[in-house]
């Protein structure tokens, strides 16, 4: 890796992956995106000379093979080369989550390869095809925008935890409208790299193991588009404990919001941002979901932990989530409001350590189950452009609600419950 | 001439007492004095402590670990518990060398028995309280933890952890204090038996409807192809 030479673009993998699959993935996209790219007399894509920087080093023998390159056939001097690195010691228990510490040397890495831009690809490679990677890398490649983050096509049921808390959250509190801002594929311009490096370090030093690409875009005022990407990325989060995902992706970010307080609490409304391609057809309408299980562990956590909720949450909210516990699945809907205020309790709960971090995401399950319960009553019988409209309403109730958490995060006595 | 040795008496067992009070008033004093001297070192100390603790940033390199102490003692930060621990830890010497300068300037008995039971107290009370501290963690995650996992009896087994820490704690607190001996040990063995006992009743036989729909709903649940909760993705 110190001799890694200098290349137009970085392909980054942060996570495991097969070696075998990856040369061939990347190869071929990237050598045809280069070659359509001559015909077409698109500059910045012809001729690209990238590197494929990809965890290995890990002592087997098909990994050690490093630095090998493949060149354009076709001759526009377009070249692959391929660099494993060191992955660090710790992993995240999401696998296609990548760590603060994997970016840090990734970034590092680009830096020095003095790279025009560098993309950041899931490690189930699901992203690296040339069609895919070309809407990915035009706008920073050109010089047109900073940081490019995908729209996945996701179905009603899907990516809840990034519909409910993970988006709007981050919409509300840093004013750029990014749907999928803990994306596992992106890229970032050259001129950007160098400024993440700082904030990657912080947050690696601080312990803290998620880096927010958008979030740190949109802290600097740069400029920040996404794109339509027809990727589905299969068993994100499958066969693990649902505390432990909100553990590993919400708790970082109530992290980061303590970090950044300072600049999110200036911050009014939110921006959209520029979106380019074509949304993929909508899949076909999914089955009814059944949600009974969801609300039994909602009123489970009801009955069993007001002791810990009535530390983080209002005596109003406790009597909200009274009176929801009361109506049958038909009748059971949790206003958009009552979520929002609660997970800005939660977030807020998060900076005071009321409770222990782990106890306090772990009692927040339940809590959101109903939510997840509530939305899928709702949008059961809408399809997904009508459902992608209940996300938006839900966004803007956080953008409404930005005012409770201002007061509570700056007088949190006023509130206490 | 019998008022006069009334009298007499009276005067004589004052003076002994006034005369014990005065040996009694340097060891008072000095007692006093070695707290008060103590207290203000220990001030000193803390401040020192979280000085250099902020200084190299010990709060920020626990982080990165797995931060146990902030979960355990989510209230304070690393630095301020650390900070604390230094400031009574001193406070109690103070105290001990104020009892030994007290012991030292009075012959009493009592005082050389109670500075040699002294570090006794000490420790069933360090007892104590990490044990109570102990009990609400570990009877709070365990009530999470069941309630997340859908489980019906989630107090029930929460209680029991609680008590089955707190039962064990008093055991030991009262064998540290060398109170009740083999009664203690023979009360807790009853005591820590009889719970786990009554857990395993009230799960198995009080609860059975209870364990026996949860298991029922557990094995009635569909394969994972076609689950219709399966078709919920929270990523």
């Amino acid at each position: 890796m110190n001799q890694a030479g200098t290349a137009d673009l970085l392909l980054a993998i942060p996570a495991a992956v097969n070696v075998e699959q990856l040369r061939t993935a990347a190869t071929e996209a990237v050598l045809h995106m280069s070659a359509v790219a001559a015909v077409g007399d698109e500059r910045s894509l012809s001729g690209l000379r990238a590197a494929v920087v990809y965890p290995g080093l890990s002592g087997t023998p098909e990994t050690s093979a490093d630095g090998s390159v493949h060149l354009d056939p076709t001759g526009t001097g377009g070249e692959v080369r391929f660099l494993p690195f060191a992955p660090p010691a710790t992993s995240s228990v999401i696998p296609w989550l990548g760590l603060s510490t994997t970016y840090q040397a990734l970034f590092g890495t680009a830096r020095e390869m003095g790279v025009t831009a560098c993309a950041v690809i899931a490690p189930d490679l699901a992203a690296l095809k040339a069609e895919l990677l070309k809407p990915l890398l035009a706008p920073v490649l050109d010089g047109s925008f900073d940081l490019v983050m995908p729209i996945y096509p996701i179905g009603k049921f899907e990516g809840l935890l990034n519909s409910g808390i993970l988006a709007p959250l981050t919409r509300a509190l840093y004013g750029k409208r990014v749907r999928f801002p803990l994306a596992p594929d992106f890229s970032i311009s050259g001129r950007l790299l160098p400024e993440l490096e700082q904030p990657v370090q912080r947050i690696t030093s601080q312990g803290k193991t998620l880096f927010w690409p958008a979030t740190e875009a949109a802290l600097r005022d740069r400029s920040i588009c996404q794109v339509y990407l027809n990727v589905h990325h299969p068993a994100a989060a499958d066969g693990l404990d649902l505390s432990t995902v909100l553990t590993q992706t919400v708790g970082p970010l109530f992290a980061e919001m303590e970090v950044n307080a300072p600049l999110w609490q200036r911050v009014r409304g939110s921006q959209p941002v520029t979106t380019s391609g074509t949304p993929p057809a909508p899949a076909a309408d999914e089955a009814t979901v059944d949600v009974r299980s969801m609300l039994e562990t909602f009123a489970l956590g009801f009955r069993n932990l007001q002791e810990v909720w009535s530390l983080v949450l209002p005596p109003v909210t406790l009597l909200e989530l009274k009176r929801l516990t009361r109506l049958g699945p038909d009748q059971f809907r949790m206003p958009d409001d009552l979520w929002v205020r609660i997970v800005y309790d939660f977030a807020l709960a998060y900076r005071l350590r009321t409770l222990s971090r782990t106890h306090l995401l772990g009692a927040l399950t339940p809590l959101y189950l109903g939510w997840v319960a509530s939305y899928v009553l709702e949008v059961s019988n809408l399809r997904i452009h009508e459902a992608e409209h209940r996300i938006e309403r839900l966004a803007r109730a956080y953008e409404e609600g930005k005012p409770y958490l201002l007061s509570r995060w700056r007088w949190p006595d006023r509130f206490n419950p | 001439m019998m008022w006069n040795q009334v009298l007499q008496s009276l005067h004589e067992s004052m003076a002994r007492v006034i005369s014990r009070i005065a040996m009694l008033l340097p060891g008072i004093l000095a007692f006093v004095v070695a707290v008060l001297f103590f207290v203000g070192i220990a001030w000193l100390l803390a401040r020192l402590a979280a000085a250099i603790l902020g200084a190299v940033r010990f709060d920020e390199r626990l982080a990165r670990g797995t931060s146990t102490i902030t979960e355990w003692s989510p209230t304070y930060t690393p630095t301020v518990l650390i900070s604390r621990i230094v400031f009574w830890a001193t406070v109690l010497l103070g105290l001990l060398v104020g009892l030994e300068a007290f012991g030292a300037s009075s012959d009493a008995l009592l005082s050389s028995r109670l500075l040699g039971y002294l570090p006794n107290v000490v420790g069933a009370a360090v007892l104590l309280i990490l044990g109570n501290i102990i009990a609400r963690f570990l009877s709070r995650s365990v009530l999470i933890g069941a309630v997340n996992m859908n489980l019906h009896y989630a107090r029930l087994l929460s209680q029991g952890v609680k008590w089955l820490v707190l039962v064990l704690t008093a055991a030991m607190v009262l064998d540290h204090l060398a109170i009740g001996a083999a009664i203690v040990d023979l009360a807790f063995g009853i005591l820590f038996g009889g719970i786990v006992l009554a857990l395993a009743l009230a799960v198995g036989l009080g609860s059975r409807d209870l364990v026996s729909r949860s298991l029922e709903r557990e094995s009635t649940r569909p394969s994972p192809d076609g689950v219709p909760e399966e078709q919920i993705r929270h990523l």
